[in-house]
């Protein structure tokens, strides 16, 4: 029971000042998102993480490759099988000012999912709608209201008791907390939580808060210009970092300490573009232990002894001694 | 560090009249900034830090019905007292500048970044001449570290990446050498590896120039490496404020403490957070003693009055009964 990623890609054409371009904005992606973990992805801006979750969710098809449901490419399903996954598959979204829509009710909200699926009686409907808030810490009379009477942690609850509505197996979570307060965002970090632990819910997790990946998740992958650059268990990337993207990630995050002082890497200003993506390793003009064959090829994504996976020159390739 | 401070704001309240109700969005607070010192305001939504620095400024929006009451001097002049004119011409750029969140917002996408940086020299009459002032343009985007400045000065807003733009921003900021410089969440918008960019450029400005810098932040490990000094605001008021690290190693005040726990930080893993009950209160309907109470875990019946400022050693002060028990 699980997502699978395998090899997928996703290109989109654009036209630019030069002609048509191709977009490569997931590249041979491969990852397993097994059943009752937090898989997160992590990223700059632009390196594919969004395109990955819409692939997940089917909003977008994949240009190559497929993303496998229990065995089974959503490519080949039947529609009755499609209409069983996007039941087992929900999403939540960063701003919750945006995803909720202002002119329903939560309740419409709330049972929207639960309608295009099945046609319960009303009794059960509204018990369901009563379970749901409950479980989410909300009040059963919240369910009258319209979103603008609720703060922005509030509706962040609405926007999980919908994905909960139709007991999923698997919840795509978009940036979920960076919309919020500060003094809110451990309320609902904490909700995810227990509720992962009660439902037996898999997370597929999207964050650029490095913090809050490593608080959440169980496994990592750091994605780079579309391609998985390293990944593994969430203790292994955050304790021992082995791809210098993901060094470099790290050492860029602040901590509440007066005396750690972030580290900017040399030549760190630009991200690259997925419009034309560098020759060889797509990191090689940032990186600080750049070679010659980091130009040439693009390494592959090897298993190191640790189990993780990694794809650099300097740990996989005949260069490896060097480290 | 002079005698005189910086910037001295005292009492300053800042209250919009709305068709609903009065807001106070800054309810009486009182800092100093001195010379090449780095001030953090660190608070959530909704708490006045924004509003107190473009009170400072006075550029609040217009129709927002705001009066401003208490003082705010810069070098020892009155700020409050000047009007609009003064204020563009003498203070907003040549003293006083701001760098806000969002470089895709505060950049105009017709204008080139050329037009756009030149115009303070321009304006506030730097150089003469349009040719002296793109020459003067170049020289600033080069402060901020972009490479082939005389290039990019053709180049319009959405040609630039997000911390390229915020380096923009930055350069219209410090174009008159401003002695203040306010920045307002600066990379809140950006990745984490251009953060630290723009947080060492700040460094690097401030180091050069020793220009007085007022950091506003919702996020308190941001501000950790870079302040001198921390005021934490809640519901319009300061409620903490001392040197960074008091703040970090010994926060006194419950709400600082909660900030500091109810966020995950890299490096310590745990099951749960410490999260904080409730809801900030509503700006238009505050309660009369302390702002944090309802959703304190150590509330007393004292803390239905206000609590005075109580200074636990070193400029560090909190308004809570707890400290002013002891």
């Amino acid at each position: 029971m699980g997502l699978e990623l395998r090899n997928l890609s996703k290109h989109f054409s654009v036209r630019t000042d030069q002609g048509k371009a191709t977009v490569r904005a997931v590249e041979g992606v491969n990852l397993e998102i097994p059943a009752g973990q937090t898989v997160a992805l992590v990223g700059e801006s632009g390196c594919g993480k969004t395109t990955i979750a819409k692939l997940a969710l089917m909003l977008e098809q994949p240009s190559s490759g497929a993303v496998n449901f229990d065995g089974k490419s959503l490519g080949e399903m039947s529609r009755s099988e499609i209409k069983d996954y996007r039941r087992q598959v929900q999403a939540v979204f960063q701003d919750p000012y945006a995803s909720l829509n202002p002119r329903l009710t939560v309740r419409r909200i709330i049972t929207e999912p639960i309608l295009a699926h099945y046609s319960p009686d009303r009794v059960t409907l509204n018990a369901r709608v009563a379970e749901l808030l409950e479980i989410v810490g909300l009040p059963a009379a919240a369910a009258d209201l319209y979103p603008h009477e609720f703060s922005g942690g509030q509706r962040q609850r609405i926007a999980i008791a919908r994905a909960l509505a139709l007991n999923p197996k698997i919840i795509i979570l978009d940036e979920p907390i960076s919309a919020l307060d500060v003094s809110i965002r451990a309320q609902v970090l904490n909700l995810l939580m227990d509720i992962q632990e009660k439902f037996g819910l898999t997370y597929l997790l999207i964050a650029h808060d490095l913090a809050l990946v490593e608080h959440l998740s169980t496994r990592v992958a750091v994605i780079y210009l579309g391609s998985v650059v390293e990944c593994g268990p969430s203790e292994q990337i955050f304790s021992a970092p082995q791809h210098p993207y993901t060094q470099a990630l790290l050492n860029a995050v602040p901590r509440p300490d007066p005396d750690y002082v972030p580290k900017a890497a040399d030549g760190f200003d630009d991200t690259g573009s997925a419009l034309e993506p560098p020759s060889g390793c797509k990191f090689h003009p940032r990186c600080p232990y750049a070679m010659a064959v980091c130009k040439i090829d693009n390494p592959p994504l090897l298993k190191l002894p640790d189990g993780r996976e990694a794809a650099c020159h300097l740990l996989t390739g005949p260069h490896a001694a060097q480290m | 560090m002079s005698a005189t401070p910086l910037l001295q704001v005292e009492n300053l309240q800042t209250h919009l009249h709305l068709r609903r109700g009065v807001v106070k969005a800054v309810d009486g607070i009182s800092f100093e900034v001195n010379e090449g010192e780095t001030l953090g305001i660190v608070g959530e939504s909704g708490s006045g830090k924004t509003m107190t620095c473009l009170s400072i400024l006075q550029l609040l929006p217009i129709h927002g019905g705001g009066k401003i009451a208490g003082s705010v001097r810069l070098d020892g002049e009155e700020l409050l007292q000047l009007g609009e004119e003064e204020m563009a011409r003498r203070v907003r750029g040549p003293k006083v500048a701001m760098i806000s969140q969002d470089p895709m917002t505060s950049l105009n996408p017709v204008f080139t970044v050329g037009d756009q940086v030149s115009r303070p020299f321009l304006y506030h009459k730097l150089v003469k001449t349009v040719r002296d002032a793109m020459v003067a343009a170049a020289a600033g985007l080069r402060r901020v570290r972009i490479p082939s400045p005389e290039r990019r000065l053709k180049s319009y807003p959405h040609q630039f990446s997000g911390g390229m733009r915020q380096r923009v921003v930055t350069a219209m900021a410090i174009a008159c050498s401003p002695r203040l410089l306010i920045a307002d969440e600066p990379t809140t918008a950006l990745d984490v590896t251009i953060q630290v960019q723009i947080m060492s450029l700040l460094r690097s400005i401030q180091n050069d120039s020793k220009v007085g810098i007022i950091l506003i932040t919702h996020d308190l490990s941001i501000v950790a490496g870079l302040c001198h000094r921390i005021a934490v605001m809640y519901a319009g008021r300061i409620i903490e404020t001392g040197k960074v690290r008091d703040i970090y190693r010994n926060a006194q005040h419950p709400y600082t403490q909660a900030l500091l726990d109810a966020i995950p930080h890299l490096g310590r893993k745990r099951r749960r957070l410490a999260a904080i009950p409730g809801q900030p209160p509503n700006l238009m309907d505050l309660p009369n003693g302390c702002r944090f109470a309802p959703r304190c875990p150590r509330r007393m019946a004292v803390c239905d009055e206000y609590p005075p400022a109580t200074d636990v050693g070193g400029g560090h002060t909190v308004n809570c009964w707890l400290a002013a028990k002891q």
